[in-house]
Parts: C-alpha cells; sequence; structure tokens
C-alpha cells in the first residue's frame, strides 16, 4: 500500500517537501493530498468531515513520529481515494477511531474509561467528548508548549464555566503568569474526569497546591478540621456565589457515596414516591426514604452526609483573591443564614453524574430529622426550633417559681406574723407559768419550812 | 448565734469559679446559639472563649472532685442509704418549702459540717455533679473538636445528639442558676447562705427551748 504512496511522493509541491522534511516518506505521501483545502467527505448524515491535515501542524505535533498508518491502518492503498467507504457521522468516525488511540496511550485510555465522560458515552450521550474531541490527532501538541486557556478544549463545552473560570482568580494568573496557576486539567484531572460534587476530589486537588491551608485557616478558625470536612473551598472562596446544603446518601460500611445502580432508578422511583406533591421531602418523607435505603443493606448502612457547598460550576469557578473570602461567621451561623435555604438530597448516578432531588429547608432545623441529618449540623442557623421553645419555657418557669414564691410569701406576711406573735405569746405564757409554778413550789417549799 | 464552719476553703474557690464559670458559659453560648438576636462580642470570640472557659471548668471541677474524694468530707455527699427516712426527710423538706414557710415554720433542715444539704440537695447536687456536669463537659468536649472525636460522635447518634443533648443541659443549667440563687435567699436573712459561701461560716440560728423560730 505504501509503495503507492512514495509514487504520490515524488509529485507533492515544494512547500509540503520543506515543511515535512522530518516526516518519512510515506507520510509525505499521504499529505501530499490531504495538505490541501477540499470540500470533504460527505457523510451519510449530511455533515461534512474535513479531510485536511496541515504538514506544518503535523510537523509540529506530537504524533509527527507516527505514521498514518498506525492509526489509519483499516486503509487500503489500493482502493483509497477510488472506492468511498460509507461512514454514518462524524460522531460515529470518531468512535470508531478510539482503538487506535488506545494502542498506544494505553494508561490514560484506562483513566478515561473512569471518567464521567466515559460513562456518559456508555450511557448513550451523544455529546460527550471522545480522545479526538478535545486532542486533535493531527495537531496535538505537549501540554508543556501549549498556549495557555485558549487552546484548553473544556471550553468547548463547558462554555460558562470556563469564562466564570477567565475572570477569576486562577484564571487571571495563568493568563499574567502562565502555568503557575492552574488550569483545568490541573484540578479536574485530564482523563479520569469525575464530577465536581461527588466525592472530594476537587478538594484534594485545592490542598495539593495550597498545601498549608488547613494549618493557616487553624490559626483562625476554630473547629477547622471539621469546616474542610463539611465545606467545599468555594463556599468561602467565591463569595459572590450562592451557596446551597447537599445531603449526600453515603455507606456508612463502605465509607463511600451511594451510587445509583444502571438500570436499577432506585433513587428517583423512592423520591418521587415520598414526594407526590413535588414540594420537596420533608422530614417524615427524609426519614422513609432513609429506612428504604437502609432495608437494602442493614440498618444504620445508608447514611447522610451533609455538605455545604455552591450551587453550580459557574459559581464553583468565581474563586477570589485570598483577601476577599468569606472569614465572618455570620454569614452561616445564624438563624436564616442564605446557604441554609436551599437543600438537595443526592446520589451518585450510574452515569457519574450527581442526581437530586429538593428537600424542604424547614428539615434542617427540625427535631424529627435529628437521626436523619444527624452528621450536619452548623450552629445557629440548624438550630432545633423545638429547643429554643423548650428555652423559653424553661426560663419562664424559672424566674415565675421565685416570682410566685416571693409573691405567696408577701401575701402571707400578715399570717407568718400573727402566727410568730401568737407563738411568743404562748411561749411567754409558758415561761410565766412555768415561772408562776416555780413561784408556787418556791412558796409552799417556805410554808412547809416554816410550818 | 452559732457559727459553724460548713463551706472549706477549696469548695468556695471551686464554687464560685464554677458559678462565675456558668454564667459566662450561659452567656456566650447564648451567643453562639443566638447570633441572630445577642451579638456582644464576634462569633469567633464568643467559641474560643466558651472553650476555653469549658475547659478551666473541667479543670475546676477535678478540684471540687479531688477534695471530696481525699478528705473525709465526702461525708456530706453519702446518701442516706434507708429509702423510707430519706424519702420523709425530701417530703419535710418540700413541705417545708411549699407550705411551713409561708407559715414561719423552721426549716426541718438542721445543718452540720458534715450534713450541710438537706435531702433534696444531696439528691439534686449527686444528680449535677456526677451525671449532668460531666455529661455537660464531655458533649462540650466533643463539640470542641468534632473531627478529632469523630468515631465518638458517631457512636453517640452524630454531632447533632451531641449538639442537642449539650443544649437540653445549657437550658436546664440555665434554668437551675435562676432558682438556686433563689432559694440560696432562703436563709433565716436572704444574704445567710451567700456570706456562708464567702467566709465558709454558716450561722446557725439557737432554737428556742419550746416551739419555733420566726
Amino acid at each position: 500500500m505504501l509503495g503507492l504512496f512514495g509514487v504520490v511522493l515524488s509529485f507533492a509541491g515544494p512547500q509540503a517537501r520543506a515543511e515535512g522534511s522530518e516526516l518519512a516518506k510515506e507520510e509525505l505521501a499521504c499529505l501530499s493530498c490531504h495538505d490541501k483545502v477540499e470540500p470533504g467527505k460527505k457523510l451519510e448524515n449530511g455533515e461534512i468531515l474535513s479531510l485536511a491535515i496541515s504538514t506544518k501542524a503535523y510537523v509540529e505535533s506530537m504524533h509527527k513520529e507516527t505514521s498514518c498508518e498506525d492509526c489509519h491502518s483499516d486503509i487500503d492503498a489500493k482502493t483509497h481515494g477510488k472506492k468511498i467507504t460509507p461512514i454514518k457521522s462524524k460522531r460515529d468516525f470518531t468512535l470508531s477511531m478510539r482503538e487506535s488511540c488506545r494502542a498506544c496511550h494505553k494508561k490514560n485510555f484506562t483513566q478515561y474509561e473512569d471518567s464521567v465522560h466515559a460513562a456518559l458515552i456508555k450511557d448513550g450521550s451523544k455529546e460527550a467528548p471522545l480522545c479526538s474531541d478535545c486532542h486533535n490527532p493531527h495537531t496535538v501538541r505537549s501540554t508543556k508548549t501549549v498556549e495557555p486557556i485558549t487552546a484548553t478544549p473544556c471550553a468547548n463545552c463547558h462554555e460558562n464555566i470556563f469564562k466564570a473560570y477567565a475572570k477569576d482568580v486562577h484564571g487571571l494568573a495563568r493568563i499574567a503568569n502562565g502555568k503557575t496557576a492552574p488550569l483545568c486539567a490541573d484540578c479536574h484531572k485530564a482523563h479520569n474526569v469525575q464530577a465536581a460534587s461527588l466525592g472530594s476530589g476537587v478538594k484534594d486537588a485545592c490542598l495539593s497546591c495550597h498545601e498549608n491551608a488547613v494549618d493557616q485557616h487553624k490559626d483562625w478558625l476554630p473547629n477547622a478540621s471539621r469546616h474542610f470536612e463539611a465545606i467545599s473551598c468555594p463556599v468561602c472562596h467565591a463569595p459572590t456565589a450562592q451557596r446551597r446544603v447537599n445531603l449526600r446518601l453515603y455507606d456508612n460500611v463502605a465509607m463511600k457515596q451511594i451510587s445509583e445502580k444502571a438500570g436499577v432508578p432506585q433513587f428517583e422511583k423512592r423520591t418521587q414516591a415520598a414526594d407526590t406533591k413535588d414540594l420537596g421531602l420533608n422530614e417524615r418523607a427524609l426519614w422513609s426514604l432513609l429506612k428504604e435505603f437502609n432495608q437494602d443493606g442493614g440498618e444504620g448502612k445508608t447514611v447522610l452526609r451533609g455538605r455545604l457547598e455552591v450551587l453550580s460550576g459557574v459559581d464553583a469557578h468565581q474563586l477570589s483573591e485570598k483577601s476577599k473570602a468569606i472569614r465572618d461567621c455570620k454569614t452561616c451561623h445564624q438563624k436564616g443564614a442564605e446557604p441554609f435555604q436551599s437543600v438537595t438530597l443526592t446520589i451518585a448516578g450510574p452515569d457519574g453524574r450527581p442526581i437530586r432531588h429538593v428537600v424542604q429547608q424547614e428539615v434542617l432545623t427540625s427535631l424529627l430529622a435529628t437521626e436523619s441529618v444527624r452528621g450536619f449540623y452548623a450552629i445557629g442557623s440548624t438550630r432545633i426550633k423545638l429547643l429554643d421553645t423548650l428555652l423559653i419555657m424553661v426560663m419562664l418557669g424559672a424566674v415565675s417559681v421565685p416570682i410566685g414564691h416571693m409573691t405567696i410569701k408577701r401575701l402571707f406576711k400578715s399570717v407568718r406574723e400573727k402566727l410568730a406573735a401568737e407563738r411568743i405569746a404562748a411561749r411567754s405564757e409558758t415561761d410565766g407559768q412555768d415561772s408562776t409554778h416555780h413561784r408556787r413550789t418556791d412558796d409552799d417549799a417556805s410554808k412547809n419550812s416554816r410550818s | 448565734m452559732q457559727k459553724l464552719y460548713i463551706n472549706p476553703l477549696p469548695v468556695r474557690i471551686w464554687h464560685w469559679t464554677n458559678a462565675f464559670g456558668f454564667v459566662l458559659l450561659i452567656a456566650t453560648g447564648l451567643q453562639i446559639r443566638y447570633l441572630d438576636l445577642i451579638q456582644l462580642v464576634s462569633f469567633r470570640t464568643a467559641v474560643v472563649a466558651h472553650n476555653w472557659i469549658g475547659f478551666v471548668l473541667i479543670a475546676n471541677f477535678f478540684v471540687w472532685l479531688g477534695f471530696y474524694l481525699f478528705t473525709d468530707k465526702i461525708k456530706v455527699y453519702h446518701p442516706e442509704l434507708s429509702p423510707m427516712k430519706y424519702f420523709r426527710a425530701s417530703f419535710r423538706q418540700m413541705q417545708f418549702y411549699g407550705y411551713g414557710i409561708f407559715k414561719g415554720d423552721p426549716n426541718p433542715h438542721h445543718p452540720s459540717a458534715y450534713r450541710k444539704f438537706n435531702a433534696l440537695q444531696s439528691m439534686m447536687y449527686q444528680i449535677i455533679m456526677m451525671l449532668l456536669v460531666p455529661l455537660q463537659f464531655f458533649t462540650g468536649v466533643l463539640l470542641w473538636d468534632v473531627s478529632r472525636f469523630s468515631a465518638m460522635v458517631e457512636m453517640f447518634g452524630g454531632v447533632r445528639v451531641v449538639d442537642t443533648v449539650h443544649v437540653l443541659l445549657f437550658i436546664l443549667f440555665s434554668g437551675f442558676i435562676i432558682v438556686h440563687v433563689y432559694l440560696a435567699s432562703l436563709g433565716h436573712t436572704p444574704s445567710a447562705h451567700f456570706k456562708a459561701m464567702i467566709t465558709g461560716y454558716e450561722e446557725i440560728e439557737e432554737e428556742p427551748k419550746h416551739g419555733t423560730s420566726s
């Protein structure tokens, strides 16, 4: 097959030859045709698949050492360009090319297969990215030389998040200082990307750069470790973000967040059954829901782990300067605090993304939910209302008892004085009788002595 | 008027440290829980102060415990082993506070160096000092560092349960302190018991040969 390419090479133009001097003859043969502006290949679904490959870009790419045949081994030189090979769609073609990537990039491919992107594809997604959606195989360059920000493929799908990032403290630092500041993959990883609102992967990413963050917080933040466990970093470091309480279904035995099994949509079925009016789960519904989940794996296995987080990916990418981060405890630790006005129940979906159901905000302050949300408590803002009532009643009682007792004592003052006077009178009478008796005895004695 | 040395110095030091400490704990606790209503100091200051005062009072508790364990004064806490006798004494004491005191009857309890508590006090203080106060300190320490004691917090039903117990006891102690101060004013003069806890000496009224005092 490649013999034919050798013949074709002799007809390649002078420019291609100069640019392609580092390439093997076979590659130059391919590029002699493909390095042209051409109309592209019309696919079955009507899409046009571009066949153009810039020799210049290819020479500068990471794949310059790779021969065309390494990836396009299915091409038969005898029929190539003569016989039309039908391709359904661009997506179908990209999917069919994945195995070529796996052949060389085994490690990255395995990581990718664990990612939320791969899970979405397994779930039938037509949008989730495949290898070549992020890495153009004919122009792919080392991440060490890629221009920051503008060349980031994540922005193609996560446009709003990327725009927010580009203006936040990390994005601005990346533009100003280059690689010292993080780009998407530095926090979310390039291949085994996970949903940021599941697990604690992103927090670990923050701490991998901000190594002393925990100690620095301990200097001024009481119970700093607990804050780190229960609060995601952007909650304080994205001061303009909207926040909410995320109650995660958690396996207390396996010590991990519970995932919905593929093909068995229990979470949605159960939450919808428990919330028929679609008002959000109340404390009773939440309790019975937990009981149902516990039936699957034993009492106490399924618990709720509460976490304070920002509402969306855009909110999470509005990180500010350290000096602007929230340090005022009042933001969270008082009645009616904004972060506690929105509550959601979450399970990890089979496609790796969270599935949510709204929970009524009152659950956080209800005595009946003490067991259900036992692992989540923020002083002041999620205080149990009934205890407030009890405090008022006890205080009223504690003040009423002395006041009532004193009042009765005062009312009885005259009775007390009268009784006291009677007692004194009775005593003095008794004393008088005693003295009379003594006097009489003395008189009798003197009489007797006289007689 | 007879004077009886009823409150030894370590007991008085413990008592007043405990009293001021509890008032401060209640004040800072109120601010921590009701920041929307009370803002005397910053939330953080209230939390830090609450923690420190808590630890001082835990140490102070051991002053009290040590004093009673290592001296014969422990007798003041010895329970009455005859339930009938104890019940009668309690009933007499309740009858006094609920009825007799209005008529000017004498207090049925006559304190001595080794029997300074009446039947009701004896029961109350044993419950408070050996159960409720240690439980409050224990829950307080767990809440001081929830992460460090996470296994124990989980064992007791989670941070919400631990906090609920802490708050329930806080409510109880807040009520207790008010009633305690009032009951302390019911000596033979309103200031008699307060003076006794400052000087150590309780003035005992000499009873008339017959009948009662006013």
